[in-house]
């Protein structure tokens, strides 16, 4: 498959309302050209074995995309500032490069935006969620030995060499315990951490220039809290710790099922967990399954997420495809937690009145909106930024509002949301709201897999069984 | 008193077992020659006929685990699919065994291993290098790389090796998992700039048991 960089940028959401022209000056021009033409540095990725050359072509014009909207709002005297900006960030371009851990989140990103990434594309980034190449056995018995004390091949009944799986950090192989389980054994890359720590000191070092420009604390904390995500997700002992938490709010007849985590062949850096059967969406698509398959496993996603969400006070925040497992008897398997992320008091105190203000009157729904905006309750109803803030609500409230089966394979339905999170993201509403954008991020996710899969989900009648164990008040609206 | 040779033997055996003792409790830098002659029972003076200097004394506990690694390595022949994976699997042998001694190989490397080192002033750092130089020939062979490597590869090779033997001297990550990550990407970097092989290594499939 080959494909041009041109393509990729015009296949990715439009520019509107560039302001005055600026973006066509004839140096900015010559700027975009030069970052158009800049290859990505392919060849260590490659000899590293980390990324394809058009997976890191797409992460470059979607990197493009993202500098460019930077300077959308720029006035035209500005524009010597913007330039030593541009330059700044083309080198930041070539060093985020070997970030592989944020390519790749760029990577599952766009593969969840069906609605505005071609088929094409997304079925190539998908790959990146499942077939990463893999580390050399020697290297990865080695990295086992120093973890686990013992080589694979002592430990394990049997262990397969090749990985099936590649996460986001690292990769997954098959193997079988000596009591017989066959188990998922999930191995960080060495040295990840390390790689994540230098390449945000050279992102921090190299963005130094644009300290004075009026979105530099914005940008320092957005560039510290992907850091810490992915510092986070390194950390295999939490994210352990996490699935069994999860794994608790689950009964049997739930038929949603979190695999067991073997605790004593686990580590910081390596997660022994049971293997779960089934397929990923992909193949289960590809199976033709009837409309009755497609609204259960629509509403089993939404049903563990709810869970987690009400019962857990966690949000589970990774919602591509590749976390989620069809299996053959309507069980649905749920994989991943290195995203999860516990809400804290002051957050759990905030996300209270939700379910009011998803069936109250519009007073509830703007009382509720404004406190997640962390705007004060006498701001202005009508003003640009409510009135956006309103919309995605509403929008993340219509399939509870509406009640009965919600048709999420509606396309209006999941571009409105797109429309109105870039509209967000543009005039910046998301600053320094992290809770909001989560939660946004979280149910355009969901929204996007419950898409592709075309399913019709009852959403109120999740909420209202989820719901209750939360103790917050619940609303006056019967079903 | 004529001193016999196996006499000879016991006194430097003793040498080195007093070095490795001292040099994990103490540190190399603070133990002296001094310090060795005594807890081993010798003069300052009898210790100088065996060993020249303290590197010396440590660089030939190197070569000792670094020849029993070497035996290791080719007693357990794992099997491996590439030429990079058994090149690593060749050091990270070597790493393992050398694990007690990382707090003194800084040392050894300055004076014995080191691509500037002189060979005169240091014959076991000479033997050790012909040695693994020999080795790395013979995994070569085995996948295919018929001719011998010239005198560039062979010195770009050490280069390599040295530098992470150095990089690793000094690695304070968990368990030194950077080490494993900067020694694939040298072995990746090395087998890169060979010549093609004349007979494509055959990679096989599957699982071990």
């Amino acid at each position: 498959m080959t494909t041009n960089l041109a393509d990729l940028l015009a296949a990715l959401p439009a520019e509107e309302e560039a302001p005055e022209g600026l973006l066509d000056t004839p140096q900015f021009q010559a700027l975009f050209a030069e970052l158009a033409q800049r290859r990505m540095p392919v060849a260590p990725l490659q000899r590293l074995g980390v990324l394809g050359g058009l997976q890191a072509q797409i992460s470059l014009a979607y990197l493009a995309h993202w500098l460019r909207s930077w300077f959308h709002d720029a006035r035209a005297n500005q524009r010597d500032l913007l330039e030593t900006h541009l330059r700044v960030a083309l080198k930041l371009l070539r060093g985020m490069g070997y970030l592989r851990g944020a390519v790749m989140k760029v990577g599952q990103m766009l593969g969840n935006l069906p609605e505005i990434v071609p088929d094409q594309l997304v079925e190539v980034l998908e790959k990146l969620h499942f077939e990463a190449p893999p580390m050399h056995f020697s290297l990865l018995r080695e990295f086992v030995r120093n973890e686990l004390g013992a080589d694979p091949e002592e430990i394990f009944a049997s262990f397969e060499t090749r990985p099936f799986a590649a996460a986001s950090l690292g990769q997954v192989h098959r193997a079988r315990l000596k009591s017989g389980e066959t188990v998922a054994v999930k191995i960080q890359y060495p040295s990840i951490v390390t790689t994540i720590r230098s390449d945000f000191r050279n992102l921090r070092a190299l963005m130094a220039p644009m300290r004075l420009s009026k979105d530099w604390e914005d940008l320092k904390e957005s560039l510290a809290d992907l850091q810490r995500t992915l510092e986070q997700e390194t950390d295999y002992e939490q994210e352990a710790d996490t699935l069994n938490k999860a794994r608790r709010l689950f009964r049997e007849d739930d038929r949603i099922v979190l695999p067991r985590v073997y605790e004593s062949l686990s580590s910081m850096r390596v997660l022994t967990m049971e293997y779960l059967e089934g397929v990923h969406i992909h193949d289960f698509l590809a199976k033709n399954p009837s409309q009755q398959e497609r609204d259960h496993f629509g509403t089993q996603i939404l049903r563990a997420y709810s869970r987690m969400y009400y019962a857990g006070r966690m949000n589970y925040a990774d919602m591509h495809p590749g976390n989620f497992l069809f299996q053959d008897d309507g069980r649905l398997g749920v994989l991943d937690f290195g995203c999860v992320r516990p809400f804290n008091d002051e957050e759990w105190a905030m996300l209270r009145s939700g379910p009011q203000a998803m069936y109250g009157d519009r007073q509830d729904l703007l009382r509720f909106t404004k406190r997640m905006c962390n705007l004060p309750e006498d701001y202005p109803d009508d003003s640009d930024h409510v009135r956006v803030m309103e919309r995605l609500s509403l929008w993340t409230f219509q399939p509870m509002r509406q009640g009965g089966p919600f048709d999420f394979g509606n396309p209006e339905h999941l571009r409105e949301g797109a429309n109105i999170y870039r509209e967000m993201v543009r005039k910046r509403y998301t600053r320094g709201q992290p809770l909001c954008v989560l939660i946004a991020r979280m149910h355009f996710g969901s929204r996007a897999l419950l898409y592709r899969l075309r399913a019709r989900v009852n959403s109120r009648a999740i909420e209202r069984e989820e719901v209750p164990v939360t103790g917050w008040p619940s609303s006056t609206t019967e079903d | 008193m004529r001193v016999n040779a196996e006499t000879k033997q016991a006194t430097r055996q003793r040498i080195l077992d007093t070095a490795r003792k001292l040099f994990a409790s103490k540190g190399f830098e603070n133990t002296s020659t001094r310090d060795l002659a005594s807890a081993a029972g010798i003069g300052a003076g009898t210790l100088f006929n065996y060993f020249p200097t303290k590197e010396a004394i440590a660089m030939t506990l190197v070569a000792d685990v670094l020849t029993e690694a070497h035996e290791e390595f080719h007693k357990s022949a794992q099997r491996a699919e590439s030429l990079e994976e058994d090149l690593f699997g060749y050091l990270a042998c070597q790493l393992r065994h050398l694990k007690p001694h990382r707090a003194y190989l800084e040392p050894v490397l300055e004076t014995a291993l080191s691509p500037v080192a002189s060979s005169a002033a240091a014959p076991e750092g000479e033997s050790i290098r012909v040695m693994h130089l020999d080795a790395i020939e013979q995994l070569l062979r085995k996948h295919g790389h018929r001719q011998s490597p010239s005198f560039v590869l062979l010195h770009l090779y050490w280069t390599l090796y040295t530098g992470v033997l150095a990089f690793w001297s000094r690695d304070r990550s968990r368990h030194q998992e950077d080490t494993l990550a900067v020694l694939d990407q040298a072995l990746k970097m090395f087998v890169r700039a060979l010549p093609a092989p004349s007979a494509p290594s055959q990679p096989k499939a599957g699982g071990v048991s």
